[in-house]
């Protein structure tokens, strides 16, 4: 099956919504990157303090319980958030083929969001933070996040509802529900909290908001994501269509019921974490149809995978979403997740969304968007295979120590009489797995910095064909080409 | 694309999200902050000026909220749950000291009850338990001297202890040797002091009428 060319004035027309979405993405980009190397650096110091709770003990800024919330914010607001932002802005606008109309408008928002950020985290590391996952920041703050959210998410509904072609991408449909879904979410979650009318719903509210952030916002822009490039790296259409709707409704039904099962028997009634848990092994149907959905559209020309840094990046972090669905179903079921329940493995489960899932494939998306928008072809193919491995092992390395860390743990801790001490003493190199696997990702991410810093200075390849991971810089017009698939 | 279609579109949208927004979050959350005290019966009374389950006077932190808001700003929710789980999911009631006092007749470990954390604005029930459950501290460590010495060097506690010393919360004495509580330090220990989770439950509370 063959995709049809496109015409000169397509080409045209594709080039000029790039240049519109030129400095408002690339900022997005570039700032989001920063703070990704920022966040795993704290990563590294906050996993590092677990191992030597001595370390710097003398500064109120070095506790592990400022450190681990600075880290998680950054990385979501920072990091996740913004590259999400971008990648939606200039998605949504190449599917429904409009230019981003207010650039401007929308840089202002960004540097709105990242002063944000900044103040947030300030205020996180003085001593003002809540210590409510991912709502660390002080009350206060959320005011600042909505209207830098409006001001830019507000242009793509308006980019959907004036679509001019009658194909209706599935694409589409996961940046519009991520859109307008996470203000909500965002919104409740905030309100409810600061009322601190009741303690433990606040509480529950809170690990509500994380887990409907990771499926409510995260996995709809990855599969937004996945959903265009995998089709068009191929250039093969989607496997079954009806299957990709389907399980985009099915994920959309069920996401919103997550989030109680993470305090299973806590002090709620029992009914919400077990719907919690049940929605959360029902949301692997959606999750498994949607990879096997992905993985089917690609039979065949697998050897892409080989030479196409998005592809590659796109691939991994699908696969990695099945894994996280699978190990967070597991983990809401008492069975399996009551000795888990509080362990090592909840923060390796949580990095596994944010950095496994979320951001590989948001990488998928930067190696595709950013040469289109710069104009100049990334500079080192080499590097991103750094980028790509240190990313993929460090990862593996945090989850493999957290899952076996967590299940020696919660052992430890199920044993009524055993001193609590025991459980600590056996943590202790799953914690130095923790700092290596983090070791690892900031030297991906600082790699990965150079590069994105290369093309935002315009210090990019000029070259007619894009940067392959397996070959020589311009030998191959396209990976298509490189794979041997076609005579391009 | 015409507008009732898109309108339809977000509308069903919006419908995924507004079910469990609405059973899950705002009626639970509206319902136990209308929640009220159950009265002890003739002859349950636990003595003092209590007389309902949860006890609204009940005051955790000493000087105003200060300790709460200390307890959050470190983190310590990071490390230690405020939760202790019935039987059913894990052996928390057992642990010596963690379900709460002994009593005369016997133990009277319990499970947190959503009544426990009145007062405290957001219920601080954790992320991990990097260290021990807290939701009883006040019955295992119960004097100030006690729990400063284990803020400020947690190792004189227990050799492998995996928490940093909370050096900055302490300074040096103006009056020569030693060091001296900060107010943070202070208002710090009078919160883990009254963190006592385990108010005995009137018979009408676990009956429900």
């Amino acid at each position: 099956m063959t995709v049809p060319q496109p015409t000169q004035e397509e080409l045209q027309e594709r080039a000029a919504i790039d240049r519109s979405a030129r400095y408002p993405v690339m900022f997005f980009f570039t700032s989001a990157a920063a703070w990704l190397l920022f966040a795993t650096v704290l990563g590294f110091l906050s996993s590092l303090k677990l191992r030597v709770p001595g370390l710097l003990d003398d500064y109120a800024v070095f506790g592990y319980g400022r450190l681990y919330p600075v880290h998680l914010n950054a990385l979501v607001y920072g990091w996740a958030m913004q590259a999400g932002i971008g990648v939606m802005l200039w998605l949504m606008a190449r599917l429904t083929r409009s230019r981003i109309q207010h650039p401007v408008a929308l840089i202002v928002a960004g540097h709105v969001w990242n002063a944000g950020v900044a103040l947030g985290v300030i205020a996180v590391w003085v001593g003002a933070g809540r210590a409510i996952p991912l709502l660390d920041f002080p009350g206060w703050f959320w005011p600042i996040f909505a209207i830098s959210y409006a001001l830019t998410v507000v242009w793509v509904i308006p980019m959907f509802h004036g679509r001019r072609n009658k194909l209706f991408y599935i694409s589409e449909l996961y940046l519009l529900g991520a859109a307008v879904w996470f203000p909500w979410i965002f919104l409740t979650a905030n309100l409810l909290i600061n009322k601190e009318a009741a303690p433990v719903m606040g509480a529950g509210v809170g690990s509500w908001y994380f887990s409907n952030l990771i499926y409510f916002w995260m996995a709809p822009l990855a599969l937004a994501v996945a959903y265009y490039i995998i089709p068009k790296i191929s250039g093969r259409p989607i496997y079954s269509y009806p299957l990709a709707q389907i399980s985009f409704w099915l994920l959309a039904f069920l996401a919103g019921w997550t989030g109680f099962s993470r305090y299973m028997g806590g002090p709620f009634p029992a009914w919400m974490p077990a719907v919690s848990g049940a929605a959360a092994i029902l949301i692997l149907l959606a999750i498994v149809a949607t990879v096997a959905n992905l993985l089917l559209t690609l039979k065949g020309c697998t050897k892409l995978w080989e030479y196409s840094p998005s592809l590659r990046f796109t691939v991994l972090g699908m696969l990695m979403l099945a894994v996280y669905a699978i190990l967070a179903a597991a983990s809401s079921t008492f069975a399996f997740g009551k000795n888990l329940q509080f362990s090592q493995f909840v923060a390796g489960l949580d990095a596994l969304a944010i950095y496994g899932f979320f951001s590989m494939t948001i990488f998928g998306a930067f190696y595709f968007i950013v040469p289109r928008i710069t104009g100049a072809e990334w500079p080192s193919g080499k590097r991103i295979r750094t980028h790509f491995w240190f990313s993929v092992y460090g990862i593996a390395t945090l989850i493999v120590a957290t899952l076996v860390g967590g299940i020696a743990q919660g052992g430890d801790l199920a044993v009524w009489d055993r001193n609590f001490s025991v459980s600590t003493v056996n943590s202790l190199a799953y914690v130095a797995g923790r700092s290596i696997a983090w070791g690892l990702i900031v030297w991906s991410n600082l790699i990965f910095l150079q590069q994105l810093a290369l093309m935002f200075l315009g210090k990019g390849r000029k070259s007619a064909g894009p940067t392959l991971i397996h070959a020589e810089p311009g030998e191959a017009p396209s990976a298509r080409a490189a794979a041997g698939l076609t005579q391009a | 694309m015409n507008s009732t279609s898109f309108w339809k579109l977000l509308g069903t949208l919006g419908l995924a999200f507004v079910l469990p927004w609405l059973f899950l979050v705002v009626l639970p959350y509206l319902e136990q902050s209308k929640a009220v005290p159950t009265p002890y019966a003739e002859g349950e009374e636990v003595g003092g000026e209590v007389d309902a389950y949860p006890d609204r006077t009940l005051q955790r932190y000493g000087a105003s909220d200060y300790g709460r808001q200390i307890y959050a700003a470190e983190g310590c929710a990071y490390c230690h749950t405020q939760v202790v789980r019935p039987t059913y999911a894990g052996v928390d009631r057992w642990r010596p000291g963690w379900g709460g006092r002994e009593g005369e007749q016997g133990n009277f470990a319990r499970e947190t009850q959503p009544g426990d954390y009145v007062n405290e604005g957001v219920a601080p029930l954790g992320y991990q338990r990097i260290g021990p459950d807290l939701a009883n501290v006040g019955h295992r460590i119960t004097t100030a001297e006690e729990m400063h010495r284990h803020l400020n060097d947690p190792k004189s506690f227990a050799r492998d202890s995996g928490m940093p010393a909370y050096k900055h919360l302490y300074e040096p004495s103006p009056y020569g040797e030693g060091l001296v509580p900060t107010p943070k330090a202070e208002a710090l220990v009078d919160y883990l002091l009254s963190l006592k989770k385990d108010q005995p439950l009137p018979k009408a509370y676990l009956t429900g009428n």
